[in-house]
């Protein structure tokens, strides 16, 4: 369970999060809706360790993850689906995958295994694109390798955050089942996302960020029986 | 065919000397294009393979494969501990960076000459190699051409490493993104520890294997460290191959272009640099963005493909806001701020005290100290130009020692003809010939940004000495010039003879540059570039032409230099390739980094300090300089983070409307736009 709690964090003396308090259970989804400059990519930041908080604390199950390095949060069990993907753009896919595989990060773990065979089971398409350069694929494709590689470390919670900026509805539709299917492996999911639709779609429990703090909380299934309320909550934040 | 075969064997040596700059090249590029570290201490780990191989070689496998051995773990060795020191600065940028290698290679340099002597060391090859064998009916050395056999191995197995492993791809992941490298749980600091001590294992390697070619010596660092940066500059930074054709050719030019045409070889090598600069494609060897690890991802180009491209660039724009949003505010209130005139005077104020301290210094100090002083306010305009393009125009130039050695060798050739001799002909001639020069190799510099300018710049500074010291007869070469008739301070006026009047007139024309300089800083041309440096992308946006103000500073950074080299020339007498290499272009950097790169007296205080250290302490220990100095570069960059400026105290009143003073000391970052 990655637990998040008082989290404070900015950048060049100026705060953009103020104190935000977020809970992601094993196995469950939890999205983040807000804004833009809500401070959601923040957050993300600073869970997986790219940005120092200046108070507050994360934790993953009993591990401290406070303050740690990128590569010891990643190594903890936390894998990170960045804005924009960030492939490596002169890697192949096959590179990214045997880059990112950590096979001693299994040990010990709760959760099966990911394989880049089982990775590829999953991203069949990746699969078709093995000797292409991160650079020359689609933005879907990207959003499949970026998945992917976060996977191969065998997390226990992904940081996923827009992952569908920018992809066409078929797409889309296909990463919410992932997320669904992940979840249900076992592998829980902090998803940041400019529009309710999203959260509607895969959620157990929706945040609303405003102005880097929790603003609104809703249940997954309160959201979908009311698909309004959401709507109305991020219609009713000051957009800064 | 006559000719072919007359020039097969420079031919062939131009193959091994070019194998072997390509083993030594692809280090320095690796450790440039992964680790974003500019080591100009490269060239010292191969000194140290070199000398550590000449000493075990006996003459038998066994010394080769000894020599090998402790040389390639040497400097390897070194190559860690280089990554270690450089570690802390990284999130200070390049430049801080570079100067450290450099004052670590000084200080290297010192060292090898206290173990190994400074003498060239003799090299025995194995006995079974130490003869020659028939090709194609020429004797050619059998040494050579079994090293021609290791470099390619070792290139191969090189390539292979990165091309074709895991370690290999976590480097080519490190150089395109070190954060998302980290997501995915490697370490970029260990990655970037590992490339530098491989660049210094295979240097080690390659001096090992090279000494028999390029042997150690005394000069041997700095002429492998330049060679090399010529190959990265001319095969760009992406491409193994690229990088082997140029090594390839510099190795021809340097003996089948020597054989062929012994007065043009010198010329070919800055032709074919000139040429790669100005033909290569837009930014070719742009290097990666300095990476801030505990900053959020805001700068990085390939985010701005995504189609929400406007949002990214805002969010981005966060990260910077507090540094341009200054200079922008200050920029849109430009009438408001050009109509106060105490700004002016309080700007001024430092330097006015300075000056006026420096026009007291003949009743305070002895001869050799003011002809010292004189020595540093020549020296001092090539540091304030560096602080003018790196503090203002975001240019970090290693390389106004070309613009300061036109300056110089115009006078003196002038005054040598008798076509110059009075001081205002003489400063305006030497201001204008170097504003030309800046002017002509101004648009290959401006093009690119960040530690690829160190690099650009850092070239053409030693490709003007290099031309400098080979037209002997236009300059004297490397025993100087000298001889030409004293200066006139005025028309009409007596020659220049003692040290006082020299200095005097060294002073003036320093005052009257220095303050101009500052005043055209305070104005409005000031407020642009500093516009240009922090905010390029909304520079352009609302419409200014930030590369005509990068080129206009660029030329003007040049005149000041230029006029730097005039006085130069009267304050000495004399002017030799020494003065204008790259050691003092390093140094004009590190002034300008002690003075907090915005400073023009912080500046000038620097060079004091720094001149002082070379030719007052160096006297108390002898043979030592290199290392005082060395020092004094790893001390100021660690201990001066802001420079001189950095540890003045703020005074009330002032602050409001004083810029926030730009992280110093590194690479002065752009938004970019691909």
């Amino acid at each position: 369970m990655l637990h998040i709690s008082g989290l404070t964090a900015g950048y060049h003396g100026g705060t953009v999060l103020h104190g935000v308090d977020v809970e992601v259970p094993p196995g469950t989804v939890h999205a983040v809706v807000g804004h833009n400059g809500a401070g959601k990519s923040t957050l993300v930041h600073t869970v997986a360790g790219l940005l120092r908080p200046t108070s507050g604390t994360v934790r993953l199950d009993a591990v401290d993850l406070t303050g740690r390095r990128a590569h010891q949060v990643a190594r903890a069990g936390v894998g990170l689906v960045p804005q924009g993907r960030r492939v490596f753009a002169g890697l192949t896919v096959a590179e990214h995958l045997r880059l990112a595989h950590r096979p001693r990060a299994q040990a010990g773990r709760r959760g099966t295994a990911w394989t880049p065979e089982r990775v590829l089971g999953l991203l069949p398409r990746l699969a078709e694109r093995r000797t292409n350069r991160g650079a020359q694929l689609s933005g879907g494709e990207q959003q499949m390798l970026a998945l992917a590689r976060a996977l191969l470390g065998s997390p226990r919670v992904l940081l996923l955050d827009e992952p569908t900026e920018g992809l066409a509805p078929v797409i889309v539709e296909q990463i919410q089942g992932l997320i669904r299917t992940l979840a249900d492996e076992g592998v829980a999911s902090l998803l940041m996302s400019p529009s309710a639709a999203l959260a509607r779609a895969c959620a157990d429990t929706v945040t609303v960020l405003t102005s880097g703090a929790v603003a609104a909380r809703f249940d997954g299934d309160e959201v979908r029986a009311d698909p309004a309320a959401l709507d109305r909550t991020l219609a009713l934040t000051p957009t800064e | 065919m006559g000719v072919l075969d007359a020039q097969l064997v420079p031919a062939v040596d131009g193959v091994a000397y070019g194998l072997l700059l390509f083993v030594v090249s692809a280090g320095l590029s690796l450790a440039f294009g992964t680790a974003g570290v500019l080591n100009l201490a490269h060239g010292t780990l191969y000194a140290i393979g070199a000398a550590t191989g000449a000493e075990l070689s006996d003459g038998t496998w066994g010394g080769l494969l000894l020599g090998l051995l402790a040389g390639t773990a040497a400097a390897g060795g070194a190559g860690a501990l280089l990554a270690a020191a450089a570690e802390p600065l990284a999130r200070r940028g390049h430049l801080a960076q570079a100067l450290l290698t450099f004052g670590l290679a000084l200080i290297g340099g010192n060292l090898l000459t206290a173990v190994f002597g400074s003498d060239e060391l003799p090299v025995r090859v194995p006995g079974a190699l130490d003869t020659s064998v028939s090709l194609l009916g020429h004797r050619y050395p059998a040494y050579r051409l079994v090293f021609i056999v290791m470099a390619v191995l070792l290139a191969a197995f090189g390539t292979w490493v990165l091309t074709r492993t895991r370690a290999g791809a976590a480097v080519r992941a490190a150089a395109d993104d070190p954060q998302m490298l980290a997501a995915t749980g490697i370490s970029p600091r260990l990655v970037h520890t590992g490339v530098l001590m491989a660049a210094g294992a295979l240097a080690g390697a390659a001096g090992v294997l090279g000494a028999p070619i390029i042997g150690p010596g005394p000069s041997t660092a700095e002429t492998v460290l330049m060679l090399s940066l010529v190959v990265v500059v001319l095969g760009g930074l992406r491409s193994l191959w690229g990088t082997l054709l140029a090594a390839i050719a510099v190795g021809e030019v340097q003996t089948l272009g020597v054989s062929l045409a012994p007065d043009l070889a010198p010329y070919l090598l800055m032709a074919a640099m000139a040429g790669a600069l100005i033909l290569r494609p837009q930014r070719a060897t742009a290097a990666p963005e300095p990476t801030h690890p505990e900053q959020p991802p805001a700068r990085r180009t390939p985010a701005l493909r995504t189609p929400s491209a406007a949002t990214k660039a805002n969010k981005g724009a966060q990260a910077i806001k507090g540094r341009s949003a200054a200079a922008l505010s200050r920029i849109a209130a430009l009438p408001r701020i050009l109509d106060g005139t105490p700004a002016p005077v309080r700007r001024l104020t430092p330097l006015v005290l300075l000056l006026a301290l420096l026009a007291a210094a003949p009743w305070m100090v002895d001869a050799y100290t003011l002809s010292l002083a004189g020595y540093a306010l020549a020296l001092g305009l090539v540091a304030v130009s560096s602080t003018v393009l790196t503090g203002y125009a975001g240019l970090p130039v290693l390389g106004q020692t070309a613009p300061f050695a036109v300056g110089a060798y115009v006078t003196a050739i002038a005054a040598d003809e008798g076509f110059a001799t009075v001081g205002p002909v003489q400063l305006a001639l030497a201001g204008a010939a170097a504003a030309l020069f800046a002017l002509l190799t101004g648009p290959a510099v401006i093009r690119a940004r960040g530690v690829t300018v160190l690099m650009i710049t850092l070239a053409i500074g030693e490709l003007t000495r290099t031309a400098v010291a080979q037209m002997t007869s236009v300059t004297g070469g490397t025993d100087g010039f000298f001889g030409f008739p004293a200066t006139r301070p005025l028309w009409g006026a007596e020659p220049l003879g003692d040290e006082v009047g020299t200095y005097q007139y060294v002073l003036t024309a320093a005052a009257a540059v220095l303050v101009t300089t500052v005043l055209v800083l305070r104005s409005r041309a000031g407020q642009l570039l500093t516009g240009a440096r922090s905010a390029e992308a909304r520079m352009r946006a609302s419409g200014h032409p930030v590369s005509r103000y990068l080129l206009l500073a660029y030329i003007g950074g040049g005149a000041l230099a230029g006029v730097g080299g005039s006085l130069l020339v009267v304050a000495q007498s004399y002017v030799s390739p020494a003065d204008v290499g790259f050691e003092i272009a390093a140094l004009a950097m590190l002034a300008a980094v002690i003075g907090g790169t915005t400073s023009v007296a912080g500046t000038l205080l620097g060079v004091a300090l720094i001149v002082g250290t070379r030719d007052w302490l160096s006297g108390a220990w002898p043979g030592h300089g290199p290392l005082l100095l060395g020092a004094l570069f790893v001390v100021s960059v660690y201990v001066l983070p802001r420079g001189l400026a950095g540890i003045r105290m703020p005074m009330p009143g002032v602050t409001a409307r004083s810029v926030p003073p730009p992280p110093p000391a590194s690479a002065p970052s752009r938004e970019t736009v691909s």
